[in-house]
């Protein structure tokens, strides 16, 4: 059972929930994943203020995607995964039983590591799949969304033209902002990204950090990278794991400078993984 | 293991007790010899000199680490107080050059040695080797002694001046004043170097009363 | 130094392969060249032959007349035209969907036990000989009904084409990469909306190939037929009395010995191609390339409604 105590003793986190007053959009508690009775994510618990970056780090396999998964119940896709403990949006857990997954998926966004468009849909399409196919059908508040979003992706300049082109024409970068724009789309509340940039070039990747930046002034954004100078461009705190547990969570400038565990400042300065 | 960083890490902390030890030497020089009404002015000049190369030397290094390593945690401390730190090495070496100048200046001026004087340039002596040798070991308990040897210096400075302006000597007063001043501004980046240890190993930024005052007595 | 020298050493290892490699790939492409032309020649010389002999009989009353008399020569298949429309048509209309959906079902909820064994028996169906369907549509349809009719034939036919729908669709819905599900659920859909909107969309071309190749199947086959709609020279009548059907008008003309009759089979064999041709390109197209046929579409309309 984890209490704001907890919080603030805890050599996890430090100092850094000390004005408990804050509004935490979301909160995962005790978080346990297992695969086949193997856990991948051990007792993990975090706190997630409103309008804020969140990053994740960790060497690989130590469950921080994992555990990304879970904010947004993709695990109930795979077979043999189990989650325990609770994940509060606004006070509602996720993982209780009276409550419908897929309304509170359409709270919670996700863009993936490798651009996924819809192959067989334009631009336009793709934006809007997540409203049509949910039975929003109004053309007028579809155009706007798709403006809004396809802005807030930074990508309507290049593509206000030619809406209707098949998604895959465009570039890597291009399509991974549509994503966003897509996961935009359905007004998520918190928006998850999975090491969104990593398969990008570095000048898309620039633009998808501008991005963030400027989501951030309205979505709360947990966001998975190995990309440790990312995480101090973007992030407001980070979280590192490492083989399923969370080893440090803290203010993201205060755990890159002087970590306090030496775990972390062994990975951040690249000693191991 | 070896990371891309390590053999610059090497070369930094190299340079860096070079110049410390140099300076140590230089103000070590310029004291005794004003004290014993010699001028070395052309030696301190020179070690003066080789401080300051090493000082562009060593921003250059430091820049090139930031640009190809981006280092975080301690490494990234230990880059960011070296700035601060070589800088007062090659503050050191020019105040000790600016020692020598007076006695260059001003001629012999072993008449105007006082009690006070010889005081408080050991303990500026004292003051740079502890700072040095903290920087040496990353040992923050030197910090202490440091301050108080600072605030000593400082004390001594507040109290000399005035009373050297009803001196009837002209000659022995003013080169008094500009050594004290001198002396001042070593202990203050005696001071400055110690608190960017204390940042490389604590990582809290805990700029000394005297920093803080050094800013707002402007 | 040392690593210089093994280098040297290394490298002169590869010089010498280099041209006996060529020579065997050279060698291997003529080879595979052959063999596929070897293929295609018994392929190509059907239908030159089929074209070369049914050719002649092929007229407008060919197409649209009941036949004559046995070894007249006059008359033509047009019930076997359309008993082979109707009967594929209805064996489609009942096979694909049921073979789509079982697909479906393998696909994307086919990760247990019964799909397991679902799949294994959809294998050994696929095997089945098509003359034994036919003889279990005579037992379950003929006989219980008491007569042959249209609705057994498409029965059978049926009973052919759904294990091949269902295995290609399973394969096509499983190439569609598992990030575009993920995408889909992500966006809050639930999951039979993701699989029909967004995989079955992306699997379409696998299908329609699957589909193409099992309504190809069923129309050549005989045995089935014979047992089920026997066979008539009139034009349909009903849903419950015998009908004629394209392969079985070919056999029954074949085993006549007139020249005329012979002709006629010809005629009909390659009425067959065509039809199965046409069926293949036609859903190909309308499927597939819905945009450019939607455009074609629209500027017809446009020219016929300025004509008017």
């Amino acid at each position: 059972m984890i209490t704001s105590e907890t919080y603030s003793k805890s050599q996890i986190y430090s100092d850094s929930f000390e004005n408990d007053s804050e509004k935490y959009k979301m909160i995962a508690e005790n978080v346990t994943i297992s695969y086949g009775g193997v856990p991948a994510v051990k007792d993990v618990s975090m706190k997630f203020k409103e309008k804020s970056v969140t990053a994740l780090i960790g060497p690989s396999g130590c469950g921080k995607t994992t555990f990304l998964r879970c904010l947004n119940r993709m695990h109930d896709m795979t077979k043999n995964a189990k989650v325990e403990g609770k994940v509060m949006i606004d006070g509602i857990d996720l993982y209780s039983k009276e409550i419908d997954p897929i309304y509170h998926r359409r709270k919670v966004g996700m863009v993936f590591q490798k651009p996924n468009p819809f192959p067989t849909m334009s631009i336009f399409d793709n934006v809007t799949a997540g409203l049509r196919l949910n039975g929003v059908r109004d053309k007028r508040i579809l155009n706007e969304i798709v403006e809004d979003t396809l802005k807030m992706a930074y990508l309507w300049d290049e593509v206000k033209n030619d809406l209707k082109k098949p998604a895959v024409e465009l570039s890597g970068g291009q399509q991974q902002r549509l994503c966003i724009a897509r996961a935009l789309a359905i007004q998520p509340e918190v928006l998850l990204m999975d090491e969104p940039a990593s398969a990008l070039d570095p000048i898309a990747t620039q633009k998808i950090e501008e991005t963030i930046i400027e989501l951030k002034k309205e979505f709360t954004i947990i966001i998975v990278t190995h990309n440790m100078q990312q995480a101090v461009r973007v992030s407001d705190y980070t979280g590192f794991m490492y083989l399923g547990d969370l080893i440090e969570f803290r203010k993201t400038k205060k755990l890159f400078t002087d970590p306090k565990n030496d775990l972390t400042a062994k990975y951040v300065q690249g000693q191991f993984g | 293991m070896t990371r891309l960083i390590d053999p610059s890490l090497e070369k930094l902390s190299s340079m860096m007790m070079e110049m410390g030890n140099t300076a140590i030497e230089c103000i070590s020089l310029a004291i005794d010899s004003y004290l014993e009404g010699k001028n070395t002015i052309n030696e301190v000049h020179d070690l003066s000199d080789s401080i300051r190369i090493k000082y562009f030397e060593v921003e250059d290094l430091i820049f090139d680490m930031l640009l190809k390593y981006q280092p975080l945690a301690d490494d990234f401390r230990l880059i960011r107080s070296s700035t601060e730190i070589s800088y007062a090495f090659s503050r050191f070496g020019r105040y000790a050059y600016d020692i020598t100048q007076v006695r260059d200046l001003f001629g012999d001026i072993s008449e105007c040695m006082n009690e006070p004087l010889i005081e408080i340039t050991k303990k500026v002596k004292h003051m740079i080797k502890d700072a040095v040798q903290s920087f040496a070991e990353l040992d923050i308990r030197k910090a202490t002694n440091i301050q108080e040897d600072e605030a000593f210096i400082d004390k001594i400075y507040k109290e000399r001046l005035p009373q050297l302006i009803e001196s009837n000597n002209t000659k022995c007063a003013l080169a008094e004043a500009l050594l004290l001043r001198y002396l001042e501004r070593i202990g203050d980046h005696a001071v400055y170097m110690s608190d960017a240890i204390n940042y490389i190993v604590t990582g809290k930024h805990k700029p000394s009363q005297k920093r803080i005052d050094s800013h707002t007595n402007f | 130094m040392n690593n210089i020298e093994k280098r040297q050493e290394y490298r002169a290892l590869f010089k010498q392969n280099v041209q006996k490699r060529l020579i065997v790939d050279k060698i291997v492409r003529i080879i595979i060249i052959s063999c596929v032309i070897a293929a295609i020649i018994p392929l190509g010389s059907i239908l030159l032959e089929v074209f070369k002999n049914g050719i002649a009989a092929i007229s407008m009353e060919f197409i649209t007349q009941v036949p004559g008399s046995v070894g007249s020569g006059t008359g033509g298949v047009g019930p076997a035209i359309q008993g082979t429309l109707i009967v594929v048509g209805l064996a489609s209309l009942m096979g694909v969907p049921i073979g789509v959906l079982s697909g479906i079902f393998l696909s994307e909820f086919g990760d247990n036990r019964l799909a397991r064994s679902v799949r294994f028996f959809n294998d050994v169906f696929m095997e089945f000989p098509s003359i034994v369907l036919g003889i279990f549509a005579f037992l379950v349809i003929v006989l219980v009904l008491g007569h042959f009719s249209v609705w057994a034939g498409a029965f059978a036919l049926a009973l052919i084409m759904f294990p091949i729908i269902a295995r290609t669709t399973e394969e096509s819905l499983k190439m569609v990469p598992v990030t575009y599900r993920e995408a889909g659920m992500a966006l809050g859909l639930r999951k039979w909306v993701v699989t029909m909107r967004i995989v079955i969309a992306a699997a379409k071309e696998g299908m329609v190939t699957g589909i193409m190749l099992s309504v190809a199947r069923i129309g050549g086959e005989t045995a089935p037929l014979i047992m089920t709609i026997l066979g008539s020279s009139l034009f349909f009548a009903n849903m419950n009395t015998p009908m004629d059907a394209l392969p079985l008008r070919i056999w029954r003309l074949s085993m006549l010995p007139y020249e005329s009759a012979q002709l006629q089979g010809w005629g009909a064999a390659l009425v067959l191609i065509f039809i199965i041709l046409g069926i293949n390109l036609g859903l190909r197209t309308l499927v597939l390339h819905k945009k450019e046929t939607m455009q074609i579409l629209k500027t017809l309309k446009e020219k016929i409604g300025g004509r008017i």
